[in-house]
Formats: C-alpha cells, sequence, structure tokens
C-alpha cells in the first residue's frame, strides 16, 4: 500500500551563531507513522523537534506539513516535552481541553473530543482534579491526551519517559501504542532510550554526532505489541546500537 | 499510639501558646500601668474610654464611621493601584520594549517614600479626599506593580511553549498563561500593598483630617487622652488583622489549585 507524505523536511539546518547543530536534513513521515528519533546525547534532537514543532526557526531549508511550510497556526500541532506540562491552574478536564479551545474550536466539539479522550486514557474519574493532586504518570496521561484531543497532523514527543521509572515507562509506551492505533495520528517521538524506540516505532532515524544529520533509517516489521525478547527484536536493538556508538 | 498521644498533646500546646502570649501581654501591661507616673493607661481606662466613645462619638461620627473612612481611603487608592499597576506590570514583565523603556523610572520612583509626596500632593490636590487617595496611590502601586512584574518573570517557558505550539496568539497566552500563573504573586502583592496604604492613610489623617482612625490618634493627642490614642492603636491592628485573614481567604478562594493536598 502507498503511503501519503505527510511531513517532508527539506534540508534543514540551525546553527547558533557559530555552531552548527543540525546539517542538511533530509527525510519524509508518512501519514499516520510512528517514528522514533533516537541519536547521541546532545547531537540536537531537542532542536530538531523545536523546529518541527516551528518553536525555533530554522536556519536553512523548511519543514513542509501537507506540502505547508509548517507553523502552529495553520497546523494542528502537538508536543509532548520532557517534563510533565499540564497547566496546574487547570483541571484534568479543562487542561485535555486546552488546545481545542486555543484553536477556537465549536463548544459541543471541545466537548466531545475531551470526553473521548479522557475515556479512552481513563481519566473521567479525575476530570475535576488537579494535576498536583495526582501522580507524575497520571499526570503525563492527561498531557498525552491533551495532545491527542487536539487531533493533531503532527504530534512530537520529546523524550516523554525520560525521568519516569521503568514501570510507569512500559505502561505509558503501551498506552501511547493504543492510543496511536485508535487515532491513526503521525507520531514522532525522540528518545535515546534505543529499546523504547524499537518497542514502538514503525521507523527508526538515526542521527549523527553534531552537527546532526540522518544517518539511517531503519524500518521495524515486528507486530504491535512487541516481545522485547523476540530475537528479531534484539538483532534491531544491537544493530541500532553500534550505529549510534555513543560510548 | 504513644507517638500519637504525644503529637496531640503538643497540638494542644501549639493551640494554647497563642493565648498565653495575649495574657502575657495584657499582664505586662497592667504591671507598667499601675507604676509610677502614669505613663500609659491602663487596660480597664482603655476600656471605660471605648465605651464613653460609643455615648459620645468623636466628631459626631461612631466609631465604625471612622473605621470605614480610613478604609474606603485605602481601597479608592488600592483600586486605582491595582487597575494601573497589574496591566503596567503585566506589560513589563512580558514586553522586553516596555521594561527598557519604564524600567528606570519606575527603579527612580519606587524608593522614594510615598509620604514624600506629601507636599506635592497637598499643592495639587488640596487637603480633602482627593490628596489622601492619591498619595495613598502612590504608596500601593509600586507593591502591586513589582510583584506582578516578578510574577510574570517566574512563569516556567514550558507553560508558555505548551501555549505556543497550540498556536496561542500573544493575547491569549497573556489571558489563558500569564494571569492565572501570577495571580498568587499579584496576590502577595496586593497584601502588602493593604499594609503600606494602612500606614499612608494613617500618616495623611493624622496631618489634615476630621474622620478616621489616624484622625482619633491626632485628636487623642492633641487633649492628652492617651486611652483614646490606645483604643485607636488596638482597632488599627484589629482591622489590619482582619484585612489580612480576608486577602488570605481570597487568595485560597482564587488560586485553590496551588494548595497541597495533604
Amino acid at each position: 500500500m502507498e503511503r501519503r507524505v505527510k511531513v517532508k523536511v527539506e534540508k534543514l539546518c540551525k546553527s547558533f551563531g557559530d555552531l552548527k547543530v543540525i546539517e542538511d536534513c533530509s527525510f519524509q513521515i508518512y501519514d499516520g507513522e510512528f517514528v522514533c528519533v533516537v541519536g547521541p546525547t546532545g547531537c540536537g534532537k531537542t532542536t530538531f523537534l523545536n523546529m518541527l514543532s516551528s518553536l525555533l526557526k530554522p536556519t536553512k531549508g523548511a519543514v513542509l506539513i501537507d506540502g505547508e511550510e509548517a507553523g502552529p497556526k495553520k497546523h494542528n500541532l502537538s508536543f509532548i516535552f520532557q517534563e510533565p506540562s499540564a497547566f496546574p491552574w487547570l483541571t484534568v478536564e479543562e487542561n485535555m481541553a486546552y488546545g481545542l479551545r486555543a484553536k477556537h474550536k465549536d463548544k459541543a466539539y471541545i466537548k466531545e473530543q475531551t470526553e473521548h479522550m479522557m475515556e479512552l486514557m481513563g481519566l473521567g474519574k479525575y476530570r475535576r482534579s488537579y494535576p498536583k493532586e495526582l501522580s507524575t504518570s497520571t499526570e503525563q496521561k492527561i498531557v498525552i491526551g491533551r495532545a491527542f484531543a487536539m487531533n493533531p497532523d503532527l504530534l512530537l514527543m520529546d523524550e516523554p519517559y525520560g525521568q519516569m521509572d521503568i514501570k510507569t515507562r512500559f505502561y505509558l509506551e503501551d498506552e501511547v501504542i493504543r492510543i496511536w492505533k485508535e487515532c491513526q495520528k503521525t507520531v514522532v517521538f525522540i528518545t535515546h532510550n534505543i529499546e523504547e524506540a524499537v518497542y514502538l516505532a514503525e521507523r527508526v532515524l538515526i542521527l549523527t554526532n553534531k552537527p546532526a544529520k540522518v544517518k539511517e533509517e531503519i524500518i521495524i516489521p515486528l507486530p504491535h505489541p512487541r516481545n522485547v525478547e523476540d530475537p528479531e527484536f534484539v538483532r534491531i536493538r544491537n544493530y541500532i546500537t553500534d550505529q549510534i556508538r555513543w560510548w | 499510639m504513644k507517638q500519637r498521644l504525644q503529637i496531640t498533646r503538643y497540638q494542644i500546646l501549639l493551640n494554647i501558646l497563642p493565648i498565653l502570649s495575649i495574657v502575657l501581654f495584657a499582664g505586662l501591661w497592667i504591671l507598667v500601668s499601675s507604676g509610677e507616673g502614669h505613663i500609659i493607661p491602663s487596660p480597664g481606662e482603655v476600656y471605660d474610654r471605648a465605651v464613653r466613645l460609643f455615648e459620645k462619638p468623636i466628631n459626631h461620627v461612631s466609631l465604625g464611621g471612622h473605621i470605614w473612612a480610613s478604609m474606603k481611603r485605602v481601597l479608592n487608592g488600592l483600586v486605582f493601584a491595582c487597575l494601573t499597576g497589574i496591566p503596567l506590570g503585566l506589560l513589563m514583565g512580558w514586553s522586553k520594549t516596555a521594561n527598557s523603556l519604564l524600567k528606570p523610572l519606575f527603579d527612580l520612583i519606587r524608593p522614594i517614600p510615598a509620604l514624600a509626596w506629601i507636599p506635592l500632593m497637598t499643592l495639587w490636590f488640596g487637603i480633602g479626599e482627593s490628596s489622601k487617595i492619591a498619595l495613598i496611590y502612590l504608596g500601593t502601586l509600586m507593591p502591586v506593580l513589582v510583584n506582578t512584574y516578578a510574577g510574570v518573570k517566574m512563569i516556567p517557558q514550558l507553560n508558555i511553549d505548551v501555549a505556543r505550539v497550540f498556536g496561542a496568539s500573544q493575547l491569549q497566552i497573556v489571558k489563558d498563561i500569564v494571569m492565572p500563573s501570577a495571580l498568587s504573586a499579584i496576590m502577595a502583592g496586593i497584601k502588602t500593598a493593604v499594609g503600606t496604604g494602612w500606614i499612608v492613610v494613617l500618616a495623611a489623617e493624622m496631618i489634615s483630617a476630621d474622620t478616621g482612625l489616624g484622625f482619633m490618634i491626632i485628636r487623642g493627642s492633641n487633649v492628652a487622652d492617651l486611652a483614646l490614642v490606645i483604643f485607636a492603636m488596638l482597632i488599627i491592628g484589629l482591622v489590619g488583622a482582619f484585612l489580612s485573614v480576608l486577602l488570605t481567604f481570597a487568595e485560597r478562594k482564587l488560586c485553590s489549585w496551588k494548595i497541597e493536598i495533604k
């Protein structure tokens, strides 16, 4: 089946002064695809994602979504940050609705989307709670729910589980796969955890050291949910590890 | 079990101590006032003076009237200070241009105590209500403005980035992110401002007024009625404590999300 190109990154460059962080990065992401980006620590993964989300302007090159230059006003973008980023002054329900409200969506539609996501994430019973009253993993679930509720053209995740304990991470990895399957959204997920990348992604992009460019693309043909002990899984994981070698 | 008992005892002690301190203070007062030279009226004399105050109000204005007169001045000045100080603080915190334009001006004005403005205010607004309100405005503007500014500066970039990625406009970010994040700092500013406003109103009333708690003190002082002075001082303390409780309550209502759930 031929997949439609959703995001096209063309000759992307970013420098801060003399420091070249990203150089001549080109690749495509297909509609509904789950892509993981891995690379050595400090290679510019976050800078890379900040450009996809247009928080940063590229020095050269372009990011196109559906053939148009990416921008938060034009496109529905969602970003899940490293740190839990639910708004502490809003309840779970209000947090879930925030992105849609910022985009001035129809009230009935906001309600419907919020309800749907709260049900999907099992957060209905916390709808009137504030993030502070909940655990970190629940807060991250609010953020994931808020991101998917947007019905995003592109969902960007920047090491969202980096600071979580292993049990929470496994749980949220399965959750994000479940919701991704349900919503059929395009996801770019950054991680330094290779096992996580192989567990989640349909395709993995390996970045080089600074200045970063795409070193290699690896398609992972295994069906979800994946078994981390599957010999093929282990082979791919070891292969990617060899390609990075940051130690 | 033993531990729990100890905690309860400790808590009882914590509840008794405030009463104890007031009792000790009253005791000290009685002791000093009964000494030679009559340095200070005794609690009994102050109580009698208070009762007489209800029978024969000062300047034909009841005690409540005097309290309200002072309070009204503070509130008027404070409302103006909030109406200008909060928007200015938001603007200076949000826009670097506005900040570099306005900050030197405020840095210069801020260290000048409100009371130093008395001559100018009297010259411009006379000795009536407006000069007092203008003085209170000057005294309360800075705490409101500075706290709002600091509140905006302390907002985590993360919260703003989230809104930006969702495509929120500058105005939306100020309304949805900056205002709620800075609210508790603004409330802290208003609390400080009420304290300052209270100081300024008393000083202004002691200079020229025919109502208000500051006026009561000056009247007592002029006719050597120290019991009246002390009674007015006690009322000032009570009203100040009441305002502080009221503002803390308002802050909890407005920033309920900040309160830790135990």
